[in-house]
């Protein structure tokens, strides 16, 4: 039974980081129906700046998300201007899939340039605290697991209340449900993507700091690039509430999965879950149409 | 005043209005009435900058309103109601009128405008927190027409308010914009598809064929006119 609590919790600890992982891909795509699949190697990206930060100089992980995040809006306003703004006057599918080409092309640059300039070594941040568990009944937490899930909770929460309470948030979120009437309202629909886009930009640079605490290479891009995809499916298309519990109920099912099977299958069970969502419940665990 | 002058409008390739001249003076309610794909909402979409006119201008209170973004032609003080409510669906009551008073100028006027619109349609102060999504179709209807009016508009544009509601619903809300235009001597262009119920709320109407302006005239003229008559109310 201790043996089944530690697994789940475990789960739990990546569950909140896939989370983290999916939220930026999830507004970008909620509002502008913009499939950005770099998001995985921007993530990475996001890892390997914190990981010369911590190497270099000596920036706590956890204290360079001020930093890493700003940082990543800046480079998604850039890309924005560069490659994603003129696909905002085609149509609904055709945005799909020009978005996802074009950030398909990007996932394979970032990777292979990640892999070109810092070899494809396996790299990870040892903190003080790396290693470090809480002990709650007999259940070892990690410090940086605990510190991965508080961050998400954190996290979605503030984007929750960001998207609820200010009138910036709210022009979001009238975006997201329909263009020309937000238009109609006095909303610069094209400031609002812009400025949706680069936040979920910036939504990659946490989990990319929790990325750096683990074990990571270039191909970590692809890998969470999935997870996100997987979540995206959970939670249903768009749906910011969704992501986390998505992102709790795949880590969790992975956990379980692997306690069972053993960890070769440890895939698998994502992308059964993937499958069994899109066969019976499309809508995802939000409920809202897709 | 709203004039719009000599305007051509495409979609693409497809040429929608040719020539297309109207104004409506202050205080006015002005109809536009004519058969499905006649243009109608292509002029509304014009008007509020939506659509751009590759001929002719679009002037609002003296500031011309086709060579500005669309999102800034609300500051001029003209909001639509679209065709089919378009509301937002997935958000609260109250958050649909506030992204209805989106535009600085609103927001300073926030709780002053929802005091109003509250006396208006006393119906949407019970739902504020309730889903727009959720409210019945006339509901509905009245939140579109609140929200539009929370920019405290000088000129409000309604498009095809009559759709897929109840006759006796409909008349209600006419009767509540006519106390609208009235009270806060608003302008008000509609547009409908029930020609009679336009003709009897319009000051003035104009027709529009196949995207051209076909005829206009004070509203009771037209309602016994053989043109309106024979073409419109299946009337010989």
């Amino acid at each position: 039974m201790l043996h089944f609590a530690q697994i789940f919790s475990y789960g739990l600890i990546s569950g909140a980081l896939y989370g983290l992982v999916a939220l930026g891909l999830s507004l970008v795509f909620g509002v502008m129906n913009y499939l950005i699949v770099a998001h995985g190697a921007l993530i990475m990206m996001a890892a390997y700046i914190t990981f010369w930060a911590f190497v270099y100089l000596k920036i706590d992980p956890f204290l360079f998300i001020v930093i890493v995040t700003p940082a990543f809006f800046v480079i998604g306003w850039i890309l924005f201007k560069i490659l994603f703004q003129s696909l905002m006057s085609f149509s609904e599918g055709e945005k799909i899939k020009n978005s996802l080409l074009i950030s398909f092309g990007l996932l394979l640059v970032f990777s292979n340039m990640a892999t070109l300039f810092w070899t494809a070594d396996e790299r990870a941040i040892s903190t003080a605290y790396t290693g470090k568990v809480f002990d709650l009944f007999g259940v070892r937490l990690p410090y940086i697991g605990l510190g991965g899930v508080a961050l998400a909770i954190i996290v979605i929460i503030a984007l929750h209340l960001f998207l609820t309470r200010t009138y910036f948030g709210k022009a979001i979120r009238a975006v997201s449900l329909d263009h020309e009437a937000a238009t109609l309202m006095g909303i610069n629909v094209n400031r609002v993507c812009l400025v949706a886009f680069s936040l979920g930009f910036a939504l990659a640079g946490i989990p990319g700091i929790l990325t750096a605490l683990h074990a990571f290479n270039p191909t970590v891009s692809f890998e969470l690039t999935n997870k996100a995809l997987i979540v995206l499916i959970l939670a249903g298309f768009g749906s910011i509430k969704g992501v986390l519990i998505g992102g709790f109920l795949l880590g969790a099912i992975e956990a379980v999965g692997v306690y069972v099977m053993g960890t070769p299958y440890r895939e698998v069970f994502g992308l059964i879950l993937f499958v069994l969502f899109l066969m019976f419940r499309p809508q995802g665990l939000a409920g809202k149409k897709a | 005043m709203l004039e719009v002058k000599n305007v051509d409008v495409s979609y693409g390739d497809i040429q929608a209005l040719w020539d297309v001249s109207l104004t409506a003076r202050d205080e006015e309610i002005v109809a536009l009435i004519g058969a499905n794909g006649a243009g109608k909402t292509t002029v509304l979409k014009t008007i509020t900058g939506v659509l751009k006119p590759t001929k002719g201008s679009v002037t609002l209170y003296g500031i011309r309103s086709d060579t500005i973004p669309a999102h800034k032609v609300v500051d001029l003080g003209v909001s639509m109601v679209p065709e089919g409510r378009r509301l937002f669906r997935d958000m609260t009551v109250l958050e649909n009128l506030e992204i209805g008073g989106y535009t600085d100028r609103a927001r300073g006027a926030k709780s002053e405008n929802l005091r109003w619109i509250s006396g208006v349609f006393p119906i949407l102060e019970q739902r504020l927190h309730q889903l727009a999504g959720t409210l019945s179709g006339g509901e509905q209807q009245m939140l579109a027409i609140a929200r539009s009016l929370m920019s405290d508009p000088k000129t409000l544009l309604v498009d095809e308010l009559s759709l897929g509601l109840a006759p006796l619903i409909v008349k209600n809300i006419y009767k509540t914009l006519k106390e609208i235009n009235t009270a806060r001597k608003m302008t008000v262009v509609v547009v409908e598809q029930n020609v009679r119920l336009a003709l009897e709320i319009g000051d003035r109407a104009y027709i529009l064929e196949n995207g051209r302006i076909a005829g206009e005239g004070k509203g009771s003229d037209l309602l016994n006119s053989e043109q309106v008559k024979k073409a419109y109310l299946a009337m010989k």
